[in-house]
């Protein structure tokens, strides 16, 4: 391998680590951007939705790497595990925003964030007492297709994370931009007060705005699964706290700002690693993300995009 | 304030009257049929991960320790003592595996317990560096089953290890001072491996692994094209394998445990799907195997620092004997641990022959003059702890589907003793 393919590798890996982050981030980008909340508890949302997924496609009849599949059946069996998985968990980012973060929503300081906290620890406990400590074998009916670019290997899962990661985000960006309910969720995000009495029915957005990022949560988890071939009740603490840097790097509050923060945040890791040691990695992120927000306080492109519109 | 002194009577008085209580009912239950049982108790503490991503092959460890002591327990006791394990879990949800500081923790309760003579166990190193010092200020003595980095028992680190300067960390299984370098022995000797590329999971057990590999990997003339850590918390590392693909080297050593080793195997398989794998007994076992899955673990090799003990012959009645009791195949540490409580009944037994009083110190010095012959072979120990036998077992993973597939018993194929110098 030349340096040329092993660069272009690391890109293709970063670009995947990139996708899943980005997805991640804009859990934590929307929320912010309507509530001004921190959500931490969406680390973990990720972490059990990529334990859901874990559970329908073991129902639909799958378990380890052993059963492949191809065309329509691969096709409708993910399709299924997507919808199930995000519905569940937009299902249970609502629950927590009801039960948790609603009677708070009032409180001044930092009360809800730390309940966000607590509620993390509650899901990490769930699953850790339920399913056992030990890292798990992922069902996965994805067949290993590749293509050869030079050396550089892309295979057929990098593509469908890129792809789902994409298709999700464009729909997001168009729910937001086009609908009347993505209108109403800007206009609470602009002004709470002002969109109540334009008439906006402000908790069913907070509550929209939580089952969304909870389901894209989930998506995630699923497609961590089917990347990596194995979950565990661990993934959501560094994949969160990555994709919360992401947030924060693209400017909180702003969707297109997640995104892009996501893939800059995975290229990093990759192409960092690679060109010093790996044990860096987080030295490197957390550095272009103290340097960025020296000089970019609000992030790469700004807060709250909806604000301008 | 008198209300409070009134229920501090009455609490006071349901609490005499429940020990009476207790006190009545124990002796009842002490009359019939268990006489012969012993009434005097010792106690022996078990300290493992038991939560975690070690907790797998924790539990394997703790049954063959649990084992010995139901046996000597139906036998009539040791030397006129029932004993009694104290179970404790060096393992927390917040690291995901095991918890030096969970286990320093455990270290000090038991220290607190007069009543505990010996304690067996932890299974990894880096609880073995925080528990240490604690157990030499209370002159408890631990005997690990499993635990394998060499600066523990080490006189440069007596300092730090043991201040009070008497041995209080024994071994039933040999160091990674062999471990490391035997495997290297072996990559040169018997693999052919001219290059390598390292990594180990940034633990104390991981770490010194890697580095005493890397020493000897360098003597033997195998080059070393890198060393570096993993973080044992992260879900990705494509991006390091990657940059090892591009190096071509002909093997790859990892030095750690199962929480990145599982990950670390899955990733491998797609990467360098070709390149020989290894590493030490963090790879041996059925957290690694459960993890990883087939075909990411096929071809894996593995080292454990005993006595293949398992699939020896001699072995076979006590093997039996385990699976009947617990339901589940043993591993070789299994019984190493199960030698661990060997080594204390013995060391229990001479103390009270000489007439002595059975406490902890006593208990100490003579687990240090132990002669024991048991399964794996003789066990005594040098002045420092360690073992005087010294072994490193080589394993590879071959797929064997008449078994299931996290089997360690029947997934691991026991290739042979590891050159030593």
């Amino acid at each position: 391998m030349t340096f040329r393919d092993i660069l272009l590798q690391q890109v293709i890996n970063g670009l995947s680590l990139g996708a899943m982050y980005s997805l991640l981030a804009l859990g934590f980008t929307m929320v912010y951007g309507i509530i001004e909340l921190i959500n931490f508890a969406h680390f973990n949302v990720f972490m059990v939705g990529s334990f859901i997924a874990m559970w329908v496609l073991e129902a639909l009849g799958l378990s380890g790497q052993s059963r492949i599949l191809t065309g329509w059946p691969l096709a409708s069996v993910l399709a299924v595990a997507f919808g199930i998985t995000m519905l569940a968990c937009g299902v249970l980012g609502i629950v927590i925003e009801r039960t948790a973060l609603r009677p708070m929503r009032h409180v001044p300081g930092t009360a809800a964030m730390i309940t966000t906290i607590g509620v993390s620890y509650i899901l990490f406990n769930i699953i850790l007492l339920s399913t056992g400590a030990i890292t798990l074998n992922y069902p996965n009916p994805m067949p290993s297709m590749a293509w050869h670019i030079g050396k550089a290997v892309l295979r057929l899962r990098e593509v469908l994370l890129w792809g789902v990661s994409l298709g999700l985000m464009v729909i997001l960006h168009l729910f937001v931009r086009r609908t009347k309910l993505g209108k109403a969720m800007r206009a609470t995000a602009q002004d709470q007060e002002a969109a109540r009495m334009m008439g906006v029915e402000v908790d069913h957005v907070i509550m929209l705005t939580f089952f969304i990022g909870s389901a894209l949560a989930g998506a995630a988890g699923l497609i961590f699964g089917l990347y990596y071939n194995f979950t565990s009740f661990l993934i959501g603490y560094t994949a969160g706290l990555r994709a919360f840097t992401a947030a924060v790097l693209g400017g909180i509050g702003n969707i297109v700002g997640a995104m892009v923060g996501g893939l800059i945040i995975g290229l990093i890791e990759s192409v960092g690693g690679q060109l010093l040691q790996v044990r860096w990695t987080d030295v490197i992120i957390f550095s272009i993300l103290i340097a960025v927000l020296v000089f970019r306080p609000t992030g790469l492109l700004g807060l709250s995009a909806p604000q301008k519109s | 304030m008198k209300r409070g002194t009134a229920s501090v009577r009455v609490g006071l008085v349901a609490g005499v009257v429940s020990l009476c209580l207790v006190a009545v009912l124990l002796t009842m239950g002490g009359v019939p049929g268990t006489q012969a049982a012993p009434t005097k108790v010792l106690y022996v503490g078990i300290t493992l991960p038991l939560t975690g991503a070690d907790a797998e092959d924790a539990e394997l460890i703790k049954d063959g320790a649990l084992l010995a002591i139901e046996e000597a327990n139906a036998k009539g006791g040791v030397a006129g003592y029932r004993i009694e394990p104290i179970i404790l879990d060096n393992g927390t949800a917040t690291a995901g595996q095991y918890d030096p500081a969970q286990a320093a923790v455990n270290a000090r309760k038991l220290v607190a317990n007069l009543g505990v003579v010996a304690n067996i166990g932890p299974q990894m190193s880096g609880s073995g560096k925080a528990m240490a010092p604690i157990l030499s200020e209370g002159d408890l003595a631990t005997i690990t089953p499993s635990s394998t980095n060499p600066d523990i028992t080490d006189p440069k680190f007596a300092a730090q290890y043991r201040p009070k300067g008497k041995a209080i960390y024994f071994r039933t299984v040999t160091t990674d001072a062999y471990q490391g370098p035997n495997m290297a022995n072996f990559y040169a000797e018997k693999l052919h491996v001219k290059s390598v590329y390292i990594l180990d999971d940034s633990g104390a057990y991981g770490v010194g692994m890697a580095n005493a590999f890397e020493k000897r990997a360098q003597q033997k003339g195998i080059k070393v094209l890198g060393h570096d850590q993993l973080n044992p918390k992260e879900a990705d590392y494509t991006t390091i394998l990657t940059k090892i693909k591009g190096m071509n080297p002909d093997a790859i050593y990892y030095g750690g445990v199962a929480q990145a080793g599982t990950k670390l195997a899955k990733q491998a398989y797609d990467v360098i799907p070709k390149v020989i794998k290894g590493g030490g007994d963090g790879v041996v076992g059925g957290s690694f195997l459960k993890g990883a899955g087939f075909p990411a673990a096929e071809g894996w090799y593995g080292t454990i620092a005993a006595p293949h003990i398992t699939e020896n012959p001699a072995a076979q009645p006590l093997v039996k004997r385990f699976v009947k009791r617990w339901g589940k195949q043993p591993d070789d540490y299994s019984f190493t641990a199960y030698d661990a409580a060997l080594v204390i009944f013995d060391a229990i037994k001479r103390v009270v022959a000489s007439g002595k009083p059975v406490n902890r110190h006593t208990v100490r010095d003579a687990i240090q003059t132990t002669h024991l012959q048991t399964i794996q072979g003789e066990i005594s120990f040098d002045q420092n702890g360690d073992l005087k036998n010294k072994v490193i077992s080589v394993f590879q993973i071959r797929f064997n589907k008449e078994y299931p597939p996290d089997d360690p018993l029947h997934q691991y194929h026991y290739i042979g003793v590891a050159p030593q110098e």
